[in-house]
C-alpha cells in the first residue's frame, strides 16, 4: 500500500471552496429557517384551527422524513410540482430549509410551552394583547430555553450538508468525492474529507457542550 | 402534470424487498449500537479514569463527523487499510453502528447523571455495594428516563439507513432511486418512497411517545 498524501495539499484550493461553500449552505439554512420556524410555531399555538392543523402537518411531515429523500425529491419532484426550475444548490438549501425549519419549530415550540401560563394571563391582566404579551413577555424568555437546542440543531444542520451532496452540490463532501475519482487517492481523499470534517465540527460540538452547561435550564 | 403509476405496480417486489432491508439494516443498528452505546456509556461513568479520554473523544469525534462520511470510509477507505472488505450492506451496519453507538452512550450518561447523587450516598449508607446500588437503584430509574430519547434514535437510525444508499446498499432508497432511474418516473417513485418512511416513521416516534407516558412516573425520584 503506497500512500501519496501530496494529493491532498494539490488540491487544497476545491477542498477550501468547498468547506466555505458547507459553511455557506449551515449560514444560509439557519438564517431562513430560524424565522420559519418561529413563524410556524406561531401558528401552531394559534387559537385558528387551519392555522394549527397546517403547522402540525408541515412539521410532522418533514421531521419524519430521511433527508436525502427530501433532497432527492425537491430536486427531482419540486421543479415538476412548482413549475420553477432551481440551481442544485438553491434546490439542496430549499430541502434543508424545510427539514431544519420543522426541527425548529418544535424547538421554539416547547420553549414558548417552557414558560408558565400564569405569565401569559398576567400580561393580559394587564391590558396586553396576545400577540404584544408574546412579543415582550413570552418570547424574549423563551429565548434562553431555545438557544441550546439551537446550537445542536447548528452542528446537526452542518454535518447534514454533506447529504447535498447527491445532486452535486459542490460542498466538502461532493468537492472531496469528485477528487477521489478523478485521482483515485481513494484512502488519502476520504480521510482528508473526514479530518476537515472534524476540525471544523469538533470544536463546534464543544461549543454547543459549553451552551449546554450556561443556558441549560436545570431542574 | 399527469401521473403514471404503472412504474410502481411494475416494480412492487422489487421495492417492497428494499424497504424489508431498510427494516433489517435498522433493526439490526439499533440493537447492535444500543449494546455498544450502553458498553460505552456505562464504561464512561464508572469505568477506569484512564479509558475516559478515549471514550470522550470517540464520542465526540462522531458527534463532529457526518454520517456519510462515516460510511462512505468505512466501505472505501477501510479495506484499503486493512485488507478486508465488506458487501455494502454489513459496512453500513458497521458504519451506522459505530455513528449511533456514540448517541446512545450520550443518552446513557445522561440518564445515569440525571439520578441525584444523595441517592448513591444513601445506597452507600445502608451498607449497599457499588454495583448493587448501580443494578437496583440507579439504573432502573435511569432506563425510564432514557427512554425518549431512546425513541429518537429509533427514528434517526431509520432515516440514517436511507444515507446508505450512497454506498449501494440495495434499501428502499437505493432501490427508488433505481426505479425512478430506469423508468424516467421519478415523481411518482420518489413520492411514493416519501409516503412510505413516513407511514413508517411516524408511528413508531408516536408509539415511544405513548409508551413513555405510561411508565414515566416510575423514573421520577
Amino acid at each position: 500500500m503506497s500512500l501519496d498524501w501530496s494529493v491532498v495539499w494539490q488540491h487544497r484550493g476545491e477542498l477550501l471552496d468547498g468547506a466555505l461553500l458547507t459553511v455557506l449552505l449551515t449560514v444560509l439554512t439557519m438564517l431562513f429557517a430560524v424565522p420559519a420556524g418561529i413563524v410556524l410555531a406561531l401558528m401552531r399555538l394559534s387559537h385558528s384551527k387551519p392555522l394549527s392543523a397546517a403547522s402540525a402537518c408541515f412539521v410532522e411531515f418533514f421531521r419524519n422524513l430521511p433527508l436525502i429523500l427530501v433532497v432527492y425529491w425537491a430536486f427531482y419532484v419540486m421543479p415538476v410540482a412548482i413549475g420553477i426550475e432551481f440551481s442544485a444548490f438553491t434546490t439542496g438549501l430549499v430541502a434543508l430549509c424545510l427539514n431544519v425549519s420543522a426541527y425548529n419549530s418544535e424547538t421554539f415550540r416547547a420553549g414558548i410551552n417552557s414558560i408558565r401560563k400564569g405569565q401569559m394571563e398576567a400580561a393580559i391582566a394587564v391590558g396586553m394583547s396576545r400577540w404584544q404579551a408574546m412579543r415582550q413577555i413570552i418570547i424574549p424568555q423563551a429565548w434562553r430555553r431555545v438557544l441550546p437546542v439551537l446550537a445542536s440543531t447548528w452542528v446537526s444542520l452542518f454535518k447534514d450538508t454533506s447529504l447535498v451532496s447527491v445532486i452535486a452540490v459542490g460542498e466538502l463532501a461532493h468537492t472531496a468525492l469528485q477528487i477521489r475519482s478523478q485521482t483515485f487517492r481513494v484512502l488519502e481523499m476520504l480521510t482528508a474529507m473526514a479530518a476537515i470534517y472534524w476540525l471544523m465540527g469538533y470544536p463546534q460540538a464543544k461549543l454547543v457542550d459549553w451552551i449546554h452547561r450556561k443556558f441549560g435550564v436545570k431542574e | 402534470m399527469e401521473l403514471d403509476l404503472s412504474p410502481i405496480w411494475d416494480n412492487w417486489r422489487y421495492l417492497l424487498g428494499g424497504l424489508g432491508l431498510t427494516l433489517l439494516l435498522s433493526a439490526l443498528t439499533v440493537a447492535c449500537s444500543t449494546v455498544l452505546g450502553a458498553a460505552i456509556g456505562l464504561a464512561r461513568c464508572y469505568g477506569p479514569r484512564w479509558l475516559k479520554l478515549p471514550l470522550v473523544f470517540y464520542i465526540d469525534s462522531m458527534r463532529a463527523i457526518p454520517v456519510l462520511v462515516v460510511l462512505v470510509w468505512t466501505y472505501f477507505a477501510v479495506p484499503i487499510v486493512t485488507g478486508v472488505s465488506f458487501p455494502p450492506f454489513w459496512a453500513a451496519l458497521i458504519a451506522l453502528t459505530a455513528h449511533i453507538a456514540a448517541y446512545v452512550a450520550e443518552i446513557v450518561r445522561a440518564g445515569i447523571d440525571s439520578i441525584r447523587p444523595g441517592q448513591v450516598r444513601a445506597g452507600l449508607a445502608l451498607g449497599m455495594s457499588g454495583a448493587q446500588i448501580v443494578r437496583k437503584i440507579v439504573l432502573p430509574q435511569a432506563i425510564v428516563r432514557m427512554l425518549p430519547a431512546f425513541g429518537s434514535i429509533l427514528s434517526i437510525t431509520i432515516k440514517d439507513t436511507a444515507i446508505a444508499a450512497v454506498i449501494a446498499v440495495p434499501e428502499l432508497m437505493k432501490r427508488s432511486e433505481t426505479v425512478a432511474g430506469q423508468t424516467y418516473h421519478p415523481i411518482e417513485v420518489f413520492t411514493l418512497a416519501m409516503l412510505v418512511y413516513f407511514v413508517i416513521l411516524f408511528p413508531s416516534t408516536r408509539l415511544v411517545d405513548i409508551f413513555y407516558r405510561r411508565v414515566a412516573h416510575l423514573g421520577r425520584s
